[in-house]
């Protein structure tokens, strides 16, 4: 079993059994608490913190899950563990429903999503308090039995606070590891990228504000019965998510343990600051914890280490290449170009707030050749290759990719049917090491690899493009000709069908140049229709077996690189006409 | 619940135009901050209850006239103003990060609040504080109307330098274009403080308004957050009359359920809106 | 007047510009060639004061500005156009030349530069109360190149003024550049356009790779293979043909 389930499970055993020990009430009590901000914390990080979304909005699923259990328990008699379950369903359904709207609008991110999920919590709250959920008064729990798990009550609440933090954490451990983890983090450093490479991000982030909720209701129906009355008034506030902000953020939000280390800190300082004399004082020195962290510990307390071993991990010797895994593929017999026509794009327009991008544009690229995109600056050859792969849809025209018309296609499916792109001035995720940044593609892409094929086929591709030492370093320690390397590594990873190469070679030198040619040359070789937008014109002739020149969005010619540049008016449309 | 009288929804109105230009003005600040600079200031409304309760010492133990405590208020919250400014920038923080070094401010705040006066309620007693003029069958409470007159003045003053001075189309230029402005001259750390300042002294002045008009507690601070920035949203960020007007459609809607039907249906009329608003048009933000 | 010794630029690691020396006389029309990717608005960007210099000096008649913050640029004389215009384009095309002139030497002879502007740019009258969002490219164009000269430039910077824009516009374009010029203000133009930049100047120089490979009076500029090689390719065939025809 993994290392960190034995372990998990090891502190489970060992924690159940404190409560045999008869420590004095206030023992379990405290560590009770420990255990629910945990679980609170843990499953808003999972949401908020691999993705990014950090939602304001964890009180109103901690109070439903809390109005929950309260109503079924004292109203109508639902023995209490039995609540539990109806309570994260209640809590799941909500934050689903809330996130089917939220997550479609494109504009709602970062600070808005954290507005929206406050304004919830407050609708919300409202609602039961003024509804005949509560009404008002509140809901008692006294009357409701408390179930006999442990000696005594507090112990059962020991133990079901430990429960659920166990499976909390396995659960955030879990996502954190699997094919979810990546996506959500890919999703944090760049949605739009992320969506591009083929990670499906609403579905994402739905399953990711799913789990959180079902957990943060839980959380809420075992302390419904712990602090046996509840109200709206202290429920649906800003105190819970602005609590678990803070533990996460210390923690260390990229961590699935970090805001579990967080909550117990924290937790630990209020318990000795608050119940003493010293409560205001005590409160003062939260807010400056908080300040302090974020001043100078942004990455939380784990994140700081993580990032510590990382760097030690990197500057290591690298190791050697010929790694037994890897297979050298033996060059291939360049391949016939096909009569196929692998993409067909057909009076294609797209305009900008009134500026014509592209205007009746028909391109074809037939399978296995490398198609050649030049033409002046601003003559629309970005754009184009924003609407190949998804970035945007062509407000007319058709566009029809290996038979299947993908202009009406969310760009995570146009990926995983095998289109991949770079970007001129490259987006790697940032915080992502080199090779995970290539794992997303090969998981997400047309090859959709589990998570360790597709670390191998990460892997593969790094030694592909001669950065396979430099695995483990983060993108910002690349120099600009790495980054570019980088990104063609990550379009290659996908396995695409059609590769668009945007101005991969801009900012090069003359030497890189020429290793870049010999690359995409092999890159051609092992399969791939590649289409390539280019300025170094030495590229464009050493590569292309067909040009096609754009100008203010129109094709004014097309065919081989001696035919078209021959023409008087390419070149015109290039250098420019003097006129005296 | 027959429907109610054509007073009690006039004088329901009323109150909540008086309200809206409270939570006008205190979004004003919160507005120009966000918009033309970046960051989320939650200190805000700590900073406007510190002005509030100094308001109060002042005036009751000082015996100074509350008003004229603006003349202490106002430019010591200025200088606050830049002090939190210039370490925002020291320390480079980000959008994001400014909510949450600010609400740990907002605590900080609270806590020495909370040493000084501690949790019990204080009520400044005043000559404005009781006055109330009488317009038909319509009641306008001095402090109310003060602030109302203050709210807009403000509101209008901010819109007005912003529109026609040299630094507040400055501040503008920045705000959409930084580095251009830049080339053109713009000394923008230097507007930063000075906006920064402008934000912290509107704050001051809020505060006195709620100090001559509420009963106060430490843990209020929190309970106009939400509805603050409601009325911030809806007017869209940086437009100085934008949270007067959202403000007072708020109030207005809140104090109208209000008397339709009870009290604590008001917060829901409120957040919707900005759900909605969010949604509809979050490019306004 | 402008001088620029060894000057380099970095983004990050990524070294943009090396040892770029050259010069503007206060007559001068100075053209920047070269192809993309070679540096040229890294260039400009870093005599506008938006990119600071990794090395060299900068000085502008007997002022250093290489260690000058990026505000004091516009007060020592320099004024941008920078490529895409970069209107402020929530404000009004009034607001914008006020915002140019917003340095205090430029701000007190402001209602004359606005003359001024306006009789160089008649069209420009009728549009001051509109949003610099609702102008065509080339009226933009226009608007960015007066906002800068309310400046009151010693040097005036423009970054790709014909990118974007019809060929009679842009024909347009290069007439009033060289009566600014004609009127006193030193121009220094980088442009994609090569015929364009080299028939307007007196002295070019052509950048490759963020450095410079050739500098020279235009019309032998025009004949070197060093410019064709660049923009068309070394090993091009038709190069050598194509280039002939211009």
């Amino acid at each position: 079993m993994n290392r960190v389930y034995a372990a998990l499970a090891i502190a489970g055993a060992l924690l159940a059994a404190v409560p045999l020990l008869g420590l004095p009430l206030f023992y379990e009590s405290f560590c009770y608490l420990v255990f629910h901000w945990i679980v609170l914390a843990t499953s808003w990080n999972i949401l908020s913190g691999y993705s990014g979304y950090f939602s304001f909005g964890h009180g109103a699923f901690f109070g439903a899950g809390m109005y929950t259990t309260a109503t079924l328990a004292s109203r109508f008699d639902v023995p209490f563990l039995w609540t539990l379950p109806a309570a994260a369903l209640v809590a799941v359904l909500l934050g689903l429903a809330l996130g089917a709207v939220v997550f479609r609008v494109r504009g709602v991110r970062g600070e808005l999503f954290a507005l929206v999920t406050l304004a919830f919590t407050f609708v919300v709250g409202t609602i039961i308090l003024n509804t005949r959920i509560d009404g008002g008064p509140g809901i008692y729990l006294s009357a409701v039995p408390i179930p006999k798990i442990g000696p005594s009550p507090a112990s059962t609440f020991y133990l079901l606070g430990l429960a659920a933090a166990l499976a909390t954490l396995a659960i955030a451990y879990g996502i954190y590891r699997s094919r979810l983890g990546v996506g959500l983090f890919a999703i944090h450093d760049d949605e739009d990228v992320a969506e591009v490479l083929g990670v499906p991000t609403f579905r994402c982030k739905m399953v990711a504000f799913g789990v959180s909720c079902g957990l943060a209701a839980i959380a809420g129906g075992i302390h419904a019965l712990f602090i046996s009355y509840v109200t709206a008034g202290d429920t649906f506030t800003i105190t819970v998510p602005l609590t678990v902000v803070l533990m996460s953020v210390l923690g260390g939000t990229r961590h699935w343990a970090g805001p579990a280390v967080g909550a117990t800190i924290i937790t630990a300082l209020l318990y000795a600051f608050t119940a003493g004399d010293h409560a205001i004082a005590g409160k003062a020195v939260f807010g400056g914890v908080l300040i302090a962290v974020i001043l100078f510990m942004p990455q939380g307390v784990l994140g700081t280490l993580v990032a510590r071993r990382r760097k030690r991990r990197a500057s290591a010797v690298p190791v050697p290449a010929a790694d037994a895994m890897m297979e050298t593929r033996p060059p291939r017999e360049a391949r016939p170009i096909g009569p196929e026509r692998i993409l067909v794009a057909h009076g294609i327009r797209k305009a900008f707030r009134g500026v014509r991008a592209l205007e009746r544009v028909d391109i074809d690229v037939r399978e296995g050749e490398i198609l050649g995109l030049v033409g002046p600056n601003g003559s629309g050859k970005s754009t184009f290759v924003n609407l190949v792969s998804g970035h945007y849809r062509p407000d007319g025209g058709e566009l029809v990719f290996a038979g299947e018309d993908i202009a009406h296609h969310d760009a995570h499916w146009i990926a995983r049917a095998g289109v991949a792109r770079t970007y001129q001035i490259p987006r790697p995720f940032e915080h992502l090491t080199v090779l995970d940044n290539v794992a997303v593609p090969a998981m997400f892409g047309a090859a959709h690899l589990d998570r360790d094929a597709a670390l191998r086929e990460a892997r593969r591709w790094l030694e592909f493009t001669g950065l396979a030492d430099k695995a483990e370093w983060l993108p910002e320690d690349l120099n600009l000709h790495q980054r570019k390397f980088l990104e063609l590594a990550r379009a290659l990873a996908s396995r695409p069908r059609l590769l668009l190469l945007d101005e991969v070679l801009s900012g090069l030198t003359p030497t890189e140049i020429d290793g870049a040619i010999r690359l995409i040359r092999r890159i051609r070789d092992e399969g791939a229709t590649i289409v390539f937008v280019e300025h170094v014109m030495r590229a464009v002739w050493a590569l292309t077996d067909r040009i096609v020149v754009l100008d203010h969005g129109q094709v004014i010619a097309e065919g081989t690189a001696e035919e078209v540049m021959g023409r008087s008016d390419v070149v015109t449309a290039f250098l420019g006409k003097a006129h005296a | 619940m027959g429907l109610p009288s054509l007073s009690l929804i006039a004088q329901s109105v009323l109150s909540g135009v008086f309200i809206g230009a409270l939570y006008g003005l205190l979004g004003l600040g919160l507005s120009l901050s966000w918009g033309l600079l970046r960051q989320i200031n939650l200190a805000h409304f700590a900073l406007a209850f510190l002005a509030a309760y100094l308001c109060y010492q002042l005036s009751t133990v000082g015996g100074i006239d509350p008003l004229l405590t603006l003349v202490v208020i106002v430019p010591g919250f200025f200088a606050l103003g830049v002090a939190m400014q210039w370490l925002f920038a020291r320390f480079e923080i980000t959008a994001f990060n400014s909510l949450l070094v600010t609400f740990g401010l907002t605590v900080i705040v609270e806590s020495l609040i909370q040493s000084i006066w501690t949790a019990d309620f204080r009520r400044l007693e005043s000559t404005y504080g009781n006055a109330k003029f009488k317009l038909g069958f319509l009641y306008i409470p001095a402090p109310e109307l003060l602030t109302l007159v203050l709210s807009l003045s403000l509101a209008f003053s901010m819109w007005a330098a912003l529109r026609y001075t040299d630094i507040g189309k400055a501040l503008r230029a920045a705000a959409e274009d930084g580095p251009i402005a830049t080339a053109f001259g713009v000394n923008r750390q230097a507007l930063a403080l000075l906006l920064s300042g402008a934000c912290a002294a509107l704050a001051g002045v809020a505060g006195v308004c709620i100090a001559l008009s509420y009963t106060l507690a430490p843990a209020q601070i929190y309970g106009w957050i939400g509805v603050v920035f409601a009325a911030v949203m809806m007017g869209g960020l940086g437009r100085p009359l934008g949270p007067i007007v959202a403000g007072i459609v708020i109030g207005v809607s809140e104090s109208v359920t209000m008397a339709l039907t009870s009290p604590s249906w008001a917060p829901l009329v409120s957040f919707s809106l900005l759900i909605v608003v969010l949604l509809v048009r979050p490019s306004r933000v | 007047m402008l001088e620029l010794r060894s000057v380099e630029a970095r983004y990050g690691a990524a070294v943009a510009l090396r040892d770029i020396s050259l010069s503007v006389g206060p007559a001068d029309l100075v053209s920047i060639v070269g192809p993309n990717g070679a540096g040229k608005t890294t260039l400009i960007n870093v005599i506008a004061g938006i990119h600071r210099a990794a090395a060299g000096t900068m000085t502008l008649g007997t002022r250093d500005l290489t260690r000058l913050p990026a505000w004091r640029f516009c007060d020592e004389g320099v004024a941008i156009v920078p490529e895409g215009r970069h209107l402020f384009t929530s404000m009004t095309v009034r607001e914008n030349l006020e915002l140019g002139s917003y340095r205090s030497e430029a701000k007190a002879s402001r209602r004359e530069s606005l003359e001024r502007v306006a009789s160089m740019f008649p069209p420009l009258a009728e549009w001051l109360d509109r949003p610099a969002g609702t102008l065509s490219g080339g009226q933009q164009q226009m608007a960015a190149i007066a906002r800068a000269l309310m400046a009151r430039p010693r040097v005036l910077l423009l970054d790709e003024p014909s990118l974007g824009l019809a060929p009679v516009i842009v024909l347009e374009l290069f007439k009033i550049i060289r009566r600014v010029n004609a009127e006193g203000v030193a121009v220094l133009l980088v442009e994609q356009n090569v015929a364009m930049a080299l028939d307007i100047a007196t002295r070019a120089y052509v950048l490759e790779q963020g450095r410079i490979v050739a500098e020279g009076a235009p019309d032998a500029l025009m004949r070197e293979p060093r410019l064709r090689a660049a923009y068309l390719g070394a090993d091009a065939p038709g190069a050598a043909g194509a280039a002939a025809s211009l």
